[in-house]
């Protein structure tokens, strides 16, 4: 059977094929469009997926979106209805926003697709997570959790899943349900702290680690626990649920303090970015216990070992490590896109095994479904530039690049397909060596453009995993798609400086020689000339663009910021700055266009 | 230099407006802040475009030009904040968005669409627009030397983002240079129209939804609020024998 999965409209939109139960392909919207969270229908992502499979729309067998629209558009109008009067602002702005496009999900795919409406399904939301996280693990039984912002009401789901030859099955048994949210809450506390919500999360995570959880009292006042061991919000102290301009009230602020203007830098030397950093350690702190909590219970109730965790709040590294050592699962499974983008390939496979039966199938255990990179296209456009262009053979590529960044050199790495999901996993990395702050200083001042408190990923073969990181039983796995934060063991945290955070933790990142086996070879090569086979791996991109895909996206992005060199299949691209030909000379050569204040 | 002379008539005559909406502190920041986002938004545009061109030369220009128009938008954007940082919002102010943005950020360019003949076009008409704007706005900060020289700095930059993109546009298409810059102009026109045509949609929207909200919602408020009442906090169960059917929204 062929089905494909659609994510929309929210946000990190995405298309994702499954072809006889396996998946073949699946790329963000973002990825394409060059629109970071791009939110609007994935025509270039579906395009792409039936391109890349060499499938017409009419062969399709079903095309399942990842929610029920109509479900989702009742719980809008019910909060509006339930915030009389307080929410006659929001409700124009709702109700166009949703009577727009997002509520005729089927209509819109019948029209780009041109396929009957039959053949359109929908699961719900966080049955797609629950499939997204399950169906890709390398387990056969497990406990489901789920927990995200909203889906149609719910906010968290638990319950197992079971996969046989003959059937499968997920029975999600109990959820919470908006506005009672984790996800929410975090996001809440995102917007207080200055960042953008739905994008910013992990910055609230990675300043964390700077602050003391000095305001856990306070923000149990906002999230409060009921006695079956779920929780609810006070929702006197947000606004979420009322309206989409402001996320707390201002009690919350009478609670907390005057909110971070997203315009000041952070300094947590200051007494207010002290007070901003406690903040974030707070809610984060209360996050994990109440994860911890759940999924404790989860376990007590289901007996299995395995854990498979989906939903945007999966993204979350600390409260993931934190569910691994005290809930008393020996594994978690937490899938490279647990997000909505994750949601496309989670739909799909919901529909191949719960509503057609189709029989169960092992899906690959690798990140990487997105477009394959072409090293010619790089070739190609570098050479024209005048810029310095090898093409090498395997080995001599990858003892070059060691070299190189050995050297304290910048690598832009790009092999193979890109992967799915937000994390640069080794096909569309910056790589650098992991030694020294001024690295750090460099990537984050240079490169990325971003705040000097975020901490940078590291990347270690599995064979030396341990040597570096202080990994419990299941850290391994949990660090196979960078889901866990983990310590760095002391006596390595002086040489590992760029990666290691201030609290001595990194979310590494632990490679398999068979899920990546050129990044592997690398890092063997530079642990043979360094001692230490560890990597600096932060996702190919500037800040507020997506992660590059295209070989020249990739090499666009490296001629205007502080990459020493590019990779993309066997070509090696190095800036050439001496000889290298601008623009704008190449334009006063003919003579005829100069900048003001040029002499021609 | 781009002078003021050079701005359309229609921003000359509404040179009164613009001076009105730059004297206040609250407004220039908000369109400082504004402008920042509208050129980081056309530098990715442009960016696009370098990345889909076939041709080198015009990769090499657009790529400058890109990394031109995102350096603006962090010199508004730092502009702005510097600004906020110095002394905060008052209140809202009346007003306060840009109702006639300079740069093509907000024309939701799509690259990928435009040949590069039409794609040069725009970008010249763009340019040009925003220059004589710019000169304008220049004139209006007479009193504020740093958002001044931004500007200034901006300008020159403006001037060598015209040129190039209607020389290069000669180079491609020389018998009808003028005709994609007619296009281009008429599209802008256009365009515009949609927008303001849009925007008077959603306000007409925007006034019955709010009508519809006071004269029929209340009952239907009132039950809900009462089911709410209802509901417990904590766990749900969720039904294992509800039959869902794959084909249903709800």
């Amino acid at each position: 059977m062929k089905i494909l999965g659609i994510s929309a409209h929210y946000h990190d939109s995405a298309a994702a094929l499954v072809i006889d139960g396996v998946p073949v392909c699946a790329v963000q919207e973002e990825r394409l469009s060059r629109k970071k969270n791009d939110a609007s229908f994935p025509l270039s992502a579906i395009e792409w997926c039936l391109d890349q499979a060499k499938v017409d729309p009419g062969d399709l067998d079903a095309v399942v979106f990842y929610e029920r629209s109509m479900l989702k558009f009742a719980r809008i109008l019910t909060c509006s209805l339930r915030a009389f009067p307080r929410s006659w602002r929001s409700f124009p702005h709702a109700m166009k926003n949703s009577l727009g496009e997002k509520v005729w999900a089927r209509g819109i795919i019948a029209s780009h697709l041109g396929i009957g409406r039959e053949k359109i399904l929908f699961t719900g939301h966080h049955q797609a997570h629950a499939a997204a996280a399950f169906l890709t693990a390398p387990v056969r039984r497990a406990a489901v959790l789920t927990a995200d912002g909203v889906g149609e009401w719910a906010t968290l789901t638990a319950g197992h899943g079971e996969r046989r030859a003959d059937a499968t099955n997920i029975s999600l048994l109990r959820e919470i349900r908006f506005p009672h949210s984790l996800g929410m809450l975090y996001s809440t506390f995102t917007a207080y702290l200055g960042f953008a919500v739905n994008e910013d999360e992990y910055k609230v995570m990675g300043l964390a680690a700077y602050g003391r959880p000095t305001m856990v009292d306070r923000v149990r006042k906002v999230i409060q626990r009921t006695p079956d061991g779920a929780f609810a919000l006070a929702p006197e102290y947000f606004e979420f649920q009322t309206t989409a301009a402001r996320s707390y009230s201002s009690k919350f602020v009478d609670l907390f303090g005057p909110p971070r203007p997203s315009y000041e830098p952070i300094d947590v030397e200051t007494a207010e970015g002290r007070r901003f950093a406690d903040c974030a350690a707070s809610v984060q702190r209360v996050l994990e216990d109440t994860l911890v909590d759940i999924a404790r219970a989860l376990h007590l109730e289901t007996g299995l070992p395995d854990l498979c965790f989906g939903g945007g709040v999966a993204l979350n590294g600390l409260a993931n490590a934190r569910i691994l050592a005290e809930s008393g699962f020996e594994r978690v499974f937490v899938p490279p896109a647990p997000g909505d983008a994750g949601c496309a390939l989670g739909a799909a496979l919901y529909a191949d095994r719960i509503y057609f039966r189709q029989p169960d199938r092992d899906a690959p255990d690798h990140p990487f479904w997105g477009p394959v990179v072409d090293g010619a296209h790089l070739a190609r456009a570098a050479r024209e530039d005048d810029q310095h262009v090898d093409e090498l053979e395997e080995g001599a590529l990858v003892e070059r690049i060691a070299g190189d960044l050995a050297a304290g050199r910048v690598i832009g790495w790009m092999e193979g397909a890109s992967e799915f999901g937000p994390r640069a996993l080794g096909h569309r990395s910056l790589l650098a060596a992991p030694h020294s702050i001024e690295m750090r200083d460099r990537l984050n001042r240079d490169i990325k453009h971003r705040e000097a408190f975020r901490p940078f990923a590291p990347v270690v073969p599995a064979e030396s995993a341990d040597r570096f990181f202080d990994l419990p039983a299941g850290g391994a796995r949990l660090a196979r798609f960078m889901s866990g934060v983990f310590p760095v063991r002391p006596e390595f945290r002086a040489e590992l400086a760029a990666i290691t955070h201030v609290d001595g933790s990194a979310r590494v990142q632990v490679l398999e020689r068979a899920m990546a086996p050129r990044l592997h070879a690398l890092l063997e090569a530079y642990g043979r000339r360094t001692g230490i086979p560890v990597l600096l791996n932060t996702s190919f991109n500037v800040a507020g663009e997506p992660i590059v895909n295209a070989a020249l996206e990739g090499y666009s992005t490296f001629r205007r910021c502080g990459i020493d060199a590019l990779v993309a299949g066997s070509t090696v691209v190095t800036k050439r700055a001496a000889s290298a030909k601008s623009a704008e000379s190449a334009l006063h050569d003919g003579g005829r266009v100069v900048r003001p204040g040029v002499p021609a | 230099m781009f002078a003021s002379k050079g701005s359309a008539p229609i921003d000359r005559l509404l040179r009164p407006i613009h001076k009105w909406v730059w004297s206040d502190h609250d407004r220039r920041v908000r369109k400082l802040l504004i402008f920042g986002e509208v050129e980081t938004d056309g530098g990715r545009d442009i960016l696009r475009a370098s990345e889909v061109t076939p041709d080198p030369l015009l990769r090499r220009l657009y790529l400058e030009h890109a990394i031109d128009e995102l350096h603006h938008g962090v010199m508004f954007k730092q502009r702005g904040e510097e600004l906020l940082r110095a002394r905060p919002f008052t209140a809202a102010t009346f007003f306060s968005g840009s109702p006639m943005p300079g740069g093509h950020g907000l024309d939701d360019l799509r690259v990928e669409d435009q040949s590069d003949p039409k794609l040069l076009a725009f970008l010249h008409i763009a340019e040009k627009t925003a220059a004589g704007r710019f000169a304008i706005y220049k004139e209006c900060v007479n009193d504020d030397p740093k958002t001044r020289e931004i500007f200034e700095h901006i300008l020159r930059d403006e001037v060598f983002h015209m040129n190039y993109s209607y020389q290069q546009l000669g180079r491609l298409t020389p018998e009808l240079q003028r005709r994609h810059v007619w296009r281009a102009r008429a599209s802008r026109m256009w365009n515009r129209y949609l927008r303001i045509a849009a925007g008077v949609a959603g306000l007409f929207g925007g006034i019955v939804m709010t009508l519809m909200y006071f004269v029929l919602l209340p009952p239907f408020a009132w039950a809900a609020r009462r089911a709410e009442r209802r509901e417990a906090p904590g766990w749900q169960p969720i039904p294992q024998d509800r039959a869902e059917s794959p084909t249903s929204l709800y």
